[in-house]
């Protein structure tokens, strides 16, 4: 029955281009991106429970990466630019994290907070490569002899990395790892007093989160098109946040489904912004009083 | 699982994206047009008076007279807030989904620029996006709202060169598309009359502390300083100026901050600054196109003060109803962008006769004007901007 269920899903992701108009298509992409963000939030403040503001600065480093490697090598395949993007970021996120460690709680909330600043204003600054604030427009991404030009490419390229991630963040939850991250966010004084790192394992999460969030944003580069500064404001840092709570903390699967419904959401209120940010903080105040698991609770719960 | 299934159908059926006529946001009735703004963020004030006031108004009082060919035009809009890649997302839903027929009065050279591309390719016209860059000139399907910044620039420096005889210039510009596209142009500008740009200093977009580039160009001595800035620093330029008892420059602004958001920001430090405006005193001009927006705006939207940020957008409806009637009953993108070429020596009440050539400039003409006690007084007749 379970195997059929995920049969279907993957049946209706692979067929989904072919049956949905142009546009869902294009919001399913941004689906998949935003859920590889999401799902590396997620071992960092769901697992370890390190919250982090500044994930927007994570994709823009991420995206402006792969926008600059595509202009400056048009032949690289489009794998190996994702790949160079997450790598990038992680060590950026190594940078961070090691000075980052002797901060927790709200300090820590703080320097990531400063930390997209402090993204966005270099990328502003370094004009020479990032054409500052006039934004720069992302040339198609490459595979070989194809390039990705239409909305279905996109689609599969997000939907394989996306599979991809997923994957491997479900097998980091089931080892040493994982359990040291859901060790370190129960209590960090009884992980410790257990033999775990806390110091190592909470770098490696940053950098693993980091590295997701690089990958995702080499991923919205070529699905946007365009990159400018102030796409990447502390608003997005916010969204993800608001996805990983919705979708339940520590849950790979409702990191997925938070970013689905945050990002479907969040494409219907366009028409009312105004009032965006107060459905979103009802919908987390609902969630923290009624199902503070977020969405993977209320599956576990009726199952 | 057959819950599924008909979700999916569903889905498909009720998308206007699926099934879709010729040329869509066209009915027997309507005409939809839509465009993605800033109804929040830092140019949240310009957009909704842009769109929800200022387009919309002319609409309103198209539609009570029968619309156009028996088409009423409806208006979508979507917020961005200024964030390029919430335009493109807005921008593939309103064309996709809500299939509109063109997009209207965007705003902002990052989110405009951020949807060009796309627009043209899909041979969606972008009708009179309000953003001063040249970055969309040249395209099938793009026609401009403002005047561009080498129009501007022409005819600011052809009038302080030529009649007003200055000889050195400097400029405080935002260090973005907008400073750099007009710093280039009043080079080339200068250079046509044998002169030179003196001292420049940048502004990083978003700063508001200006006061160590004011000294420097004090220490210059210009005897025209342009002010290529968005309000906010250019107020506080301006006050830093009467604090520190610089006097010998004329404070020059460009057209995007020729406005009375920017006055009312510097207070009396605005005395005696000039600058090159686009559009006649919403206030005060007996223009007949703008006592009837007036007239319009009081009738339907008693609650908004008149400003150049709807007179602007009254302006682009007015436009688009012109292409629109001209175009005829059958009403095709291509078709639109043919009438609007069409468009010579007509006279729209507010702006001197507009002229479409090639180069889809709607927008060609300024005069200039002196900040005398808060408002802005002109001084020259409308200048011209063709070579």
């Amino acid at each position: 029955m379970a195997l059929a269920a995920w049969g279907l899903g993957a049946v209706a992701a692979l067929a989904w281009p072919l049956l949905a108009p142009p546009y869902f298509v294009f919001l399913a992409t941004l689906v998949a991106v935003n859920a590889v963000v999401a799902i590396g939030l997620n071992l960092l403040s769901g697992y370890t429970n390190q919250l982090s503001f500044g994930h927007a600065g994570f994709l823009a480093i991420g995206a402006y990466t792969a926008a600059i490697l595509t202009l400056r090598a048009p032949a690289l395949p489009v794998p190996l630019t994702l790949l160079a993007a997450g790598l990038v970021t992680g060590l950026v996120g190594l940078a961070l994290g090691i000075p980052c460690l002797r901060l927790d709680g709200l300090y820590l909330a703080m320097a990531t907070l400063a930390f997209g600043f402090v993204v966005t204003e270099g990328i502003t600054n370094l004009d020479a490569l990032t054409h500052g604030n006039d934004g720069l427009r992302v040339p198609l991404a490459r595979l070989g002899p194809w390039t990705l030009a239409t909305d279905g490419s996109r689609y599969y390229l997000a939907l394989a990395v996306a599979a991809a991630m997923i994957l491997a963040a479900l097998n980091v939850a089931g080892t040493r790892t994982g359990r040291a991250f859901l060790a370190i966010r129960t209590s960090e004084i009884a992980a410790q007093a257990s033999g775990v790192n806390a110091a190592a394992y909470k770098t490696v999460a940053f950098v693993l989160s980091a590295f997701y969030t690089g990958v995702a944003g080499g991923l919205f580069a070529f699905v946007v098109g365009f990159l400018s500064p102030d796409a990447f404001d502390v608003f997005l840092s916010v969204d993800f946040l608001v996805m990983i709570i919705l979708g339940g903390l520590g849950s790979v699967w409702g990191a997925v489904a938070g970013a689905a419904v945050v990002t479907v959401l969040n494409d219907s209120l366009a028409g009312l912004q105004t009032y965006r940010p107060l459905i979103f903080g009802a919908i987390l105040i609902a969630c923290m009083l009624f199902v503070p698991g977020g969405l993977a609770a209320m599956t576990r719960r009726q199952s | 699982m057959r819950q599924l299934v008909l979700l999916v159908v569903a889905l498909l059926v009720g998308s206007p994206g699926f099934a879709r006529a010729a040329d869509p946001g066209v009915t027997d009735t309507e005409i939809l047009l839509g465009g993605s703004n800033s109804f929040s963020g830092p140019l949240a004030f310009t957009g909704t008076q842009l769109t929800k006031v200022g387009v919309d108004l002319y609409f309103r009082g198209l539609n009570e007279g029968g619309g156009v060919h028996g088409r009423r035009i409806r208006t979508i809009y979507y917020d961005d807030g200024y964030r390029p890649q919430d335009a493109v997302a807005n921008t593939r839903k309103l064309v996709e989904q809500d299939g509109i027929f063109a997009v209207i009065a965007p705003q902002g050279s990052p989110p405009v620029v951020a949807t060009l591309e796309y627009l043209e390719q899909s041979r969606v016209p972008m009708l009179f996006p309000f953003q001063s860059s040249t970055a969309t000139r040249g395209r099938k399907y793009v026609f401009s709202g403002l005047v561009l910044s080498d129009r501007q620039s022409r005819m600011m420096i052809d009038y302080l060169a030529g009649p007003r005889k200055f000889k050195r210039f400097a400029a405080l510009y935002q260090d973005d598309e907008y400073g750099k596209s007009f710093l280039s142009a009043f080079e080339t500008d200068l250079g046509r009359h044998g002169l030179k740009l003196g001292a420049t200093e940048p502004v990083k977009r978003g700063v508001t502390d200006v006061s160590a580039q004011v000294a420097k160009l004090q220490a210059a001595k210009p005897e025209v300083t342009f002010l290529v800035l968005t309000p906010g620093p250019a107020a506080q330029a301006l006050k830093e100026r009467q604090k520190i008892g610089w006097t010998d420059s004329v404070m020059v602004s460009t057209g995007p901050l020729t406005d009375e958001t920017y006055l009312g920001l510097a207070g009396d430090a605005s005395e005696g600054v000039e600058g090159l405006a686009t559009l006649p005193d919403p206030l005060r001009s007996d223009q007949p196109g703008v006592k009837l927006y007036r007239e319009q705006l009081q009738k339907y939207f008693p609650k908004n003060e008149p400003n150049r940020y709807s007179l602007s957008g009254y302006l682009a409806g007015m436009m688009f109803a012109e292409g629109a009637k001209r175009a005829g009953r059958t009403l095709t993108r291509d078709g639109l962008v043919a009438a609007l070429e069409t468009i010579k020596g007509w006279d729209t009440g507010i702006v001197p006769a507009i002229t479409i050539g090639p180069d889809h400039d709607t927008q060609k003409q300024g005069f200039w004007v002196k900040v005398e006690n808060g408002r802005f007084k002109p001084l020259s007749d409308w200048l011209k901007s063709e070579p």
